[in-house]
């Protein structure tokens, strides 16, 4: 008789427990899709901020014209994209965005006599702002990631996760080979500034 | 090593602690005055609902206490673009809701910031800060604010400030009106008598009272743990370093603090001050040193 009671009261204690970390995992999952769609919702603002931005140093640049070709077609990708909430087709947007941050940034450094004026320090910084936006987006994305994974491979929470059938989440997309994780003998050099 | 929901709890029962403290302590005041002065007990009970009064607002205001006492304006996103943006996307990375943010037109580099809890926090900091400061070393900064908002020090820290803040205001108070009390009866030595015993037993209470606040408030570990969780949220201690160095160079006093809001701050308001204020700093330590702190972010 003891010993049922005692059986009972572990199934209890654990079924409170599995309780505890099912929600948790639930409450994670639903937090990943959110931080998903924060970095569309932030590629949304750079798409749109950034056309208006170069529309305003437009007078200063005619000469660049290819720029603000390429911009406009990332900036119809990133609105494909970011209705989506497919984390894969958005940070395909995102490069394709990203890419164009630091040519917009040597071209105003190749334009020093535009440099002081305050339209183009305002680019500037709000360039450097929405490239931290989005960076602190995708943070928040690898952090409930890894929060997640961790629940699911460790004990005893992983055997919750298991009889839910909880798969592991994958963030970020990153390539796993190539250049992105291998460091070349280049890279190991000291490295050199010229002016 | 506490982890963080310790912290957060310590921090919330600290804080009813204060406020529980302050309450028995007016009421004891009150007493020691009544008998004094033979007053009816009653007064004492008027004391009791004055601090229960004074406890409440003090709780839901103690934000906009402090930011009346440091003459602080609202940022903008236009005049303080660095400071909004970079608070904005902090706020997003620490996922609590972005705080208000005001500045303190004075060329002293310092910040800090209360409130009392994450749903009501503010940060303030100086134009000097904003200034001095690039957008990486500003980032440190906000981030060790925003530690301490998570962490709820702030709540308790406010507290502090604005429980302090009145009973100095109150025993000023008290002081002066029995010195006027005691000149117009100079003739009558036992009244004379009462009032010096009254004054002592006064400054005997409040002393070691305030003394108790304020260590409750500063612990050397709040700021090292702010700092470390800080450089977790932008995962670039440099920045903050950086930035400590370039507080720590600054030589000027900020004009705003006083004693009572001195433990708020990121780096001690009252360095060069010499006068009682600058003694008072000193004895309770408010901040661990600088080099320390910058020692152990660069030791990571």
């Amino acid at each position: 008789m003891q010993a049922l009671y005692i059986i009972i009261g572990v199934v209890i204690a654990f079924a409170v427990y599995a309780m505890g970390v099912y929600n948790l995992l639930q409450t994670i999952k639903t937090r990943i899709k959110a931080s998903i769609q924060e970095i569309g919702n932030q590629l949304k603002r750079q798409a749109s901020l950034i056309p208006n931005l170069a529309e305003s140093v437009k007078g200063y640049l005619k000469h660049e014209k290819g720029i603000f070709d390429s911009l406009t077609s990332a900036r119809k990708a990133v609105e494909a994209a970011a209705g989506s909430n497919d984390a894969g087709k958005i940070s395909k947007a995102m490069d394709q965005m990203s890419a164009l941050i630091p040519k917009l940034q040597v071209l105003v450094e190749d334009n020093p006599e535009i440099k002081g004026d305050s339209i183009v320090s305002n680019l500037m910084n709000e360039l450097r702002d929405t490239a931290d936006k989005l960076m602190y987006a995708r943070r928040t994305l690898i952090d409930l990631t890894a929060d997640f994974n961790v629940k699911i491979v460790t004990f005893p929470s992983n055997l919750v996760a298991g009889i839910f059938g909880f798969m592991a989440e994958k963030g970020l997309d990153m390539p796993l080979s190539g250049d992105a994780t291998s460091v070349s003998l280049d890279e190991t050099k000291d490295v050199k500034v010229k002016l | 090593m506490q982890n963080v929901f310790e912290l957060v709890d310590a921090n919330k029962r600290k804080s009813s602690l204060v406020v529980a403290g302050f309450i028995v302590f007016v009421a004891l005041v009150s007493w020691v005055f009544a008998v004094a002065y033979g007053y009816d007990l009653s007064f004492v009970g008027i004391a009791f609902i004055f601090s229960g009064l004074v406890s409440y607002v003090s709780f839901y205001n103690s934000d906009k206490i402090i930011l009346s006492l440091s003459g602080a304006r609202p940022a903008d996103r236009q005049k303080d673009f660095n400071f909004y943006t970079v608070a904005q996307n902090l706020s997003m990375a620490a996922r609590i809701p972005m705080p208000k943010l005001y500045v303190i037109d004075d060329t002293a580099l310092n910040a800090f910031a209360t409130g009392r809890d994450p749903q009501h926090a503010v940060v303030v900091a100086t134009t000097g800060l904003l200034t001095a400061l690039n957008r990486t070393e500003l980032e440190g900064v906000v981030a060790h604010e925003f530690s301490h908002i998570q962490n709820y020090d702030i709540r308790l820290m406010s507290l502090v400030t604005v429980m302090v803040g009145m009973i100095t205001l109150l025993a000023d108070m008290f002081l002066r009106m029995s010195r006027f009390g005691g000149r117009r009866s100079r003739d009558t030595d036992n009244q004379l008598g009462t009032l010096l015993f009254v004054v002592g037993i006064i400054l005997a209470l409040l002393s070691p009272f305030i003394a108790g606040l304020i260590k409750l408030a500063i612990s050397r570990r709040r700021e090292f743990l702010a700092d470390a969780s800080g450089a977790k949220l932008t995962r670039y201690p440099e920045g903050l370093a950086r930035a400590l160095e370039k507080i720590s160079a600054d030589q000027e006093p900020l004009e705003a603090a006083n004693k009572a809001t001195a433990h708020l701050y990121i780096a001690n308001p009252l360095k060069n001050h010499h006068d009682s204020i600058g003694w008072f700093a000193g004895m309770f330590n408010t901040h661990p040193p600088v080099a320390e702190r910058i020692a152990a972010l660069r030791s990571r």
